[in-house]
């Protein structure tokens, strides 16, 4: 083959490919995506009540709570990096009738990551939980109450607020 | 004499591809249509126990493909994932629900790979409409914010 019917005969390749290679016919359209995950908090508790059994101040210095611990599911969606926390909060003293416990004599054990150790406060809330970002937290609390022949004969009653706040 | 030849070569090819254009005139390719309304798709605010899958409005397709004696194509392909900021959410967390199907079909939406939304032969005139409805799996991990992406509708008919 002669270099100019060589040189054709590329050429026509060329121009073959470039027909070939005509790009199909598209149309496009475009949605915009908006999806509201915004900050949420949920909490729940495997009981509303505790009940301490009467007991003996000198062999049960610490009456735990009868039902045993509470288990606390803690769900939250939070900002990026925000601290998560859950707190506690007593609306009084233990209190029948007249008389009065201090809501201090009411502690916890706790389980579960995040989950801390503490005394009841009817003044200031008390944290039993934290952590960083969104996520399903689960932990305990096992009540105990502080025994006492001081205190005066009676059934005593107080509500605790949990609060979960997610940033 | 060898500049003449390739010069008479190159000559030679022009004046085919001028040859190919009128061709290509002649012989027009598909034309296709497609619009989508809402341009905008919301998932509002849910409780991912109540609610595991967020469904936003249906998007309504119309389309119209003429002049086309081959296959054709709907795909989708978003430009990202689900973007607040810094956080983002996969955006595979998409699934939609098309009908009617055929020609519409179900899948998960992707960053990378177009996925096919519908597919047929021949020329839909007049034009026909798909609705598909967007679905987000929702979840307590996800960082909270107000996420945003867009998604390319495409239509092809090679």
């Amino acid at each position: 083959m002669s270099f100019a019917a060589s040189t054709i005969l590329t050429c026509s390749l060329l121009v073959a490919a470039l027909a070939i290679a005509v790009p199909a016919d598209a149309q496009t359209a475009t949605s915009t995506f908006s999806a509201n995950l915004g900050g949420i908090a949920k909490l729940s508790l495997s009981s509303n009540t505790l009940s301490f059994p009467d007991a003996d101040p000198d062999t049960v210095p610490l009456v735990p709570a009868a039902g045993g611990a509470i288990t606390i599911i803690a769900k939250a969606r939070a900002s990026l990096a925000a601290t998560v926390t859950l707190t506690v909060v007593a609306a009084d003293d233990l209190r029948s009738g007249v008389d009065t416990i201090p809501a201090s004599a009411l502690t916890w054990m706790a389980s579960g990551a995040g989950f801390v150790n503490g005394t009841v406060s009817r003044t200031a809330p008390q944290v039993v939980a934290s952590w960083t970002g969104s996520g399903i937290r689960t932990g305990t609390q096992s009540y105990r109450f502080q025994n006492s022949w001081s205190y005066r004969t009676g059934t005593y009653s107080v509500s605790l607020l949990y609060t979960l706040v997610s940033p | 004499m060898r500049r003449a030849t390739l010069l008479r070569s190159a000559l030679l090819a022009v004046g085919w591809l001028a040859l190919l254009a009128p061709a290509a005139t002649a012989q027009p390719g598909p034309k296709l249509d497609i619009s989508i309304t809402p341009v905008t798709t919301t998932f509002p605010l849910s409780d991912p126990d109540t609610v595991p899958i967020v469904t936003a409005a249906p998007v309504q397709i119309t389309y119209r493909i003429r002049q086309n004696d081959g296959p054709w194509t709907l795909t989708v392909l978003a430009n990202g994932d689900l973007l607040a900021g810094p956080s983002n959410v996969d955006i595979s967390k998409v699934t939609w629900v098309a009908t009617p199907a055929p020609p519409f079909q179900n899948g998960v939406l992707s960053k990378t790979v177009a996925q096919r939304l519908a597919s047929g032969t021949g020329n839909v005139n007049p034009a026909r409409q798909g609705q598909v409805t967007f679905r987000l799996a929702n979840s307590w991990d996800y960082t909270a914010g107000l996420y945003t992406q867009t998604i390319v509708f495409t239509l092809t008919a090679p």
